[in-house]
């Protein structure tokens, strides 16, 4: 299995009434956008590459990626580092 | 009334183990988790298994652990974090019972018996619970099931690998009486001494030995002690939200340097009577016993304390009754810790009563002067106002002493009534 890494990144979220997070968008290096295709499951979870918080298992241009919201801000296991 | 079923859950080396859970790297290296060599706090707070299979041990000093292993890894604690992910721990201990009690960041109790009828089986529960910590936040823990408190205590610290350890009327005899006195809660190493010289060397020793003699030798403590050794603790576990009222609010520090005169000892008192008097208006307190502690570089104690006319929570009322207790230090021996502490404690009603020779107006403006500044601090930072005398010596009083020790121990009586 290749090596995964922490990667804060910024997400455009929709917030709903009963609280309930819903990520739309990940915006990469300040300038790539990724629209979430689909979300798959959401889960509280610990995380392969440290933290815990909310997992989101997400779809994004037919990958599966894993997104986390770790207390007040959001993580995507990456293979990037 | 049907017995009780009480879980006892422990979050194993806790700071550690949520350092590695955030860093997951650190879990190859020899590390451990201590206070700052510089600043002098420096013991061990808790370490991981390869710093454990070095030989360091929890409660030694960083320089001691350095010697040990050149190699080890020292992390400064982030308190914040182990809060928030402890708490996350309860949260989930939570969704099984109203009755969580917290003994300290890392365990807690939990009183089972009413959900049973809802969640079914103690032992499957007990195991779920361990697997959802696991999975939801990553830390590992291990859990002690009993009828009482000091039991399933006794079971977590067992540390089974294969799930909960069910201490039971039926084979507490086998599993909890061969162990080593000193693993009872309250057998501290005095005790362990007093023990030890009539030739108590297990918990089954002491559950066996004639309680009037242990009443002779150390009163009520040797009667308790014996009660647990046999499993008769009926102390309640508290209601989650429960709320002790503390008996007094207290704070120390052990200082950067060597203090040779009062002089330089007031500025230190200034910062420390502020956080107290400040951490006893946040919790609606006030009290009227002031206690000096004060540690040589001999490291002998000297303690003394006075009762004040009137309750109070005034920063500079508080520091004067100090200043008149410290005076009587003679400084021969040069001053290497210090602390104060508020006792008698009550309900600060907002309400005085006049009394002739005091001048309220004046109190209450001192009063407000402190309030005004709590205000500053809590909106600017703690070192956004400060007393001019406190700049003298910058390293000596920057220590920003009500935030900085959030963690304080605690007893397991809580201020309750020893019920045995």
């Amino acid at each position: 299995m290749s090596e995964l890494y922490k990667r804060y990144v910024d997400v455009i979220v929709l917030m709903k009434k009963d609280r309930i997070l819903v990520p739309k968008r990940l915006i990469w290096d300040n300038d790539r956008e990724y629209e979430i295709d689909k979300i798959l499951s959401v889960e509280k979870r610990a995380s392969q590459v440290g933290g815990s918080g909310i997992r989101y298992e997400v779809m994004i241009r037919g990958q599966c990626r894993y997104l986390f919201f770790e207390k007040d801000r959001w993580f995507i296991e990456s293979l990037q580092p | 009334m049907s017995e009780r079923i009480i879980f006892h859950i422990d979050i194993n080396h806790c700071y550690a183990q949520i350092e590695e859970m955030m860093y997951p790297a650190l879990r190859s290296v020899s590390m451990a988790v201590g206070g700052h060599e510089e600043t002098r706090h420096g013991i061990i707070l808790t370490k991981n298994d390869l710093a454990k299979a070095k030989g360091i041990r929890t409660g030694e000093s960083l320089r001691d652990a350095y010697e040990k292993d050149p190699d080890l890894l020292i992390i400064p604690p982030h308190y914040e974090e182990y809060i928030y992910y402890t708490n996350k721990v309860k949260e989930i201990y939570q969704d099984y019972s109203d009755h969580v009690e917290s003994f300290g960041l890392d365990e807690a109790w939990i009183d089972y018996t009413d959900s049973r009828n809802l969640f079914g089986e103690p032992e499957k529960v007990c195991r779920e619970i361990v697997n959802r910590v696991e999975t939801e936040l990553g830390l590992k823990v291990s859990a002690g099931v009993s009828w009482n408190k000091i039991f399933a205590k006794l079971g977590s610290d067992r540390k089974k690998k294969d799930g909960p350890c069910m201490i039971t009327r039926e084979n507490y005899q086998k599993i909890v009486w061969p162990l080593p006195v000193q693993d009872l809660l309250y057998v501290g190493p005095a005790t362990y001494e007093k023990l030890h010289r009539r030739e108590i060397r297990t918990i089954g020793d002491l559950a066996h030995y004639p309680v009037a003699h242990l009443q002779n030798a150390m009163g009520m403590a040797g009667v308790m002690i014996h009660a647990f050794a046999n499993g008769v603790d009926t102390s309640p576990v508290a209601e989650t939200d429960e709320v002790n009222i503390p008996k007094s609010v207290g704070n120390s520090m052990t200082l950067i340097h060597d203090v040779h005169s009062l002089e330089e000892l007031r500025p230190v008192y200034y910062v420390l009577c502020e956080a107290v008097a400040s951490r006893l208006r946040e919790q609606g307190l006030e009290g009227s016993v002031i206690s000096v502690s004060l540690r040589s570089a001999g490291l002998d104690w000297y303690g003394c304390e006075r009762k004040l006319d009137q309750k109070t929570n005034i920063s500079d009322e508080i520091f004067a009754a100090v200043m008149s207790l410290a005076c009587r230090y003679d400084f021969q021996i040069p001053l290497r810790a210090c602390g104060v502490t508020v006792g008698h404690l009550a309900e600060d009603r907002k309400v005085r009563q006049m009394n002739l020779f005091v001048n309220e107006t004046a109190r209450e403006k001192a009063r407000k002067a402190d309030v005004a500044l709590d205000q500053i601090r809590e909106r600017y930072g703690f070192y956004a106002v400060r007393r001019a005398s406190t700049l003298l010596d910058r390293p000596l009083t920057e220590f920003n002493a009500k935030d900085d020790h959030v963690i304080h121990p605690v007893g397991y009586f809580q201020g309750r009534k020893m019920t045995v």
